[in-house]
């Protein structure tokens, strides 16, 4: 099977600061899987996760996604940003435009750069957002304003829009963090199951345990930039979670209870 | 403590001083004010009533005032919105926002009047001079609030639409500027309101409008016709401003 990620000894730290986000991170992961990554705030999730995005410039390492290598100085090009799509944490959306016109938004990266600018959809654009809208059963949201929605409706736009994209790779930043833990299930549901029906390879970060042992294939366990431990989900001991969301400046060994 | 207590008074010693110094230079003769009175009711009394003869004039005249602040206001607009995103931080360097902040600043340093009286040099008498003047002046303005818009926008969906492929034009139009247009067309309206009020006095230096009139009723003792056309302006100052009000309160 080919590769969706591949890197390699990857290290980030933030311009201005000597703050390590990432710290020689390797992993590589098969198309198709589903990966949860777990780890305490400030763990290196949404680095990595901007990182394969390609949005992220000055890191060292090697990295590859769906095939082609990442530039740690330069932005790829518009159709390999669209094969990557992004679930962001705040939903990013365009708070005074319509949910249709937020989703079509996603499109943009498929038309053609005058299209794009033009705001002149094609038919197949159209079709594409109808179904994912349709996919995220908010097909009768379509024309209201995003800024009067709730937040598991705007969860459901920011997926939609993600999806309108065509993504090979899908990676969501906290999908669930704003949500009470029935809508995090459905989202997850939604997410996980959305991706796969398409053949795409999903990796979202999480604080919930339980829920990322349901929704993924393998759990990669994150914490002060490193990668702590990387099992498939079966292989997933209490211990180990326990020890990632252990109080910084506790030595290991002292009574743990597992803080989820 | 002590050295507060001390540059406060300092301070004032400075401000008493540049009072009595404004007093002592200038020939005000304050005791000029005292026999004027007799003059002042007589000045006062020829105005009323006012001349309604001069309806023609006004009508023209405000109609003129009213394009030059429409044309002056739509020239602003369109040097405002290059010179806007060139002075804004999200979407230059500083290299480039940083000199032409200063030239904004400078450029609201000028007052219209001096701008339509250089103008009026260049370009000869009548609404031109005006319209270009009115142009310059309000750009140095609306630039600034323009590039303040853009950069006040929430950065997540710029980014979102980043990750979905769109290049910076397709960013600035469906991420940015559909952020910043109620703001860009509430700074729009406010400085048109400026433009209009500006602009009616444009006439005094040859710029054209209604300030003309104003001009030679005053300097030919027309005292009654100028009052028709003072009523006039204010008129148009009033109901510009309801107008102002009521759009501003769409755009909250």
């Amino acid at each position: 099977m080919k590769s969706a990620i591949q890197i390699d000894d990857l290290s980030y730290t933030h311009p201005g600061s000597d703050f390590r986000a990432l710290e020689h991170v390797s992993l590589a992961a098969p198309a198709g899987q589903s990966i949860a990554l777990l780890g305490p705030s400030g763990a290196g999730k949404t680095t990595l996760l901007t990182l394969l995005d390609g949005r992220l410039r000055g890191w060292r390492g090697r990295a590859s996604v769906l095939g082609a290598s990442l530039d740690p100085d330069h932005p790829p090009a518009r159709a390999r940003r669209s094969d990557t799509g992004f679930v962001f944490q705040e939903f990013a959306l365009v708070e005074r435009s319509s949910v249709l016109r937020n989703v079509l938004n996603g499109r943009l990266g498929r038309m053609s750069p005058l299209r794009a600018v033009l705001w002149w959809p094609t038919s197949q654009d159209f079709e594409l957002a109808r179904s994912a809208l349709a996919d995220c059963g908010i097909a009768d949201l379509a024309e209201r304003r995003v800024d009067s929605l709730s937040g598991g409706q705007r969860q459901r736009v920011a997926i939609a829009r993600c999806l309108a994209q065509e993504p090979r790779l899908v990676l969501a930043d906290e999908p669930i963090s704003n949500l009470d833990p029935a809508r995090a299930t459905e989202i997850l549901t939604l997410l996980t199951g959305a991706a796969h029906a398409r053949g795409a390879t999903v990796m979202f970060s999480s604080h919930q345990p339980d829920l990322a042992r349901r929704f993924a294939d393998r759990i990669v366990g994150m914490r002060d930039g490193r990668i702590a431990f990387d099992v498939a989900v079966e292989d997933l001991s209490e211990a180990e979670t326990a020890e990632l969301y252990r109080e910084a400046g506790i030595p290991p060994g002292t009574s743990l209870r597992a803080v989820s | 403590m002590r050295s507060r207590g001390l540059g406060s008074f300092a301070a004032g010693v400075l401000i008493a001083g540049v009072i009595l110094w404004s007093f002592l230079t200038t020939d005000v003769e304050l005791s000029r004010l005292l026999s004027a009175g007799p003059r002042i009711a007589d000045f006062l009394g020829r105005m009323v009533p006012p001349d309604p003869t001069v309806m023609n004039e006004i009508v023209k005249g405000s109609a003129e005032t009213l394009r030059i602040a429409i044309l002056g206001s739509l020239g602003a607009v369109f040097l405002s919105v290059p010179l806007g995103i060139l002075a804004s931080e999200t979407m230059v360097s500083p290299a480039v926002f940083r000199p032409v902040r200063t030239l904004l600043a400078l450029i609201r340093a000028v007052p219209l009047i001096l701008v339509a009286m250089l103008m009026v040099g260049a370009v000869g008498l009548g609404p031109l001079p005006g319209i270009i003047a009115v142009a310059i002046h309000a750009t140095g303005m609306l630039a600034k609030f323009y590039a303040e818009a853009i950069d006040s926008v929430s950065r997540a969906p710029i980014a979102a639409l980043e990750s979905a492929g769109a290049g910076p034009l397709a960013r600035l139009r469906h991420a940015i500027w559909p952020q910043m247009a109620p703001v860009v067309a509430r700074d729009t309206i406010f400085r048109f309101e400026l433009n209009l009020r500006e602009s009616l006095i444009l006439g005094i230096v040859g710029a054209g409008g209604i300030g003309f009139y104003i001009q030679t009723y005053v300097r030919s003792f027309q005292y009654d016709k100028a009052a028709s056309v003072t009523l006039a302006v204010i008129a148009m100052v009033v109901t510009i401003e309801a107008i102002n009000v009521a759009l501003r309160r769409r755009f909250a």
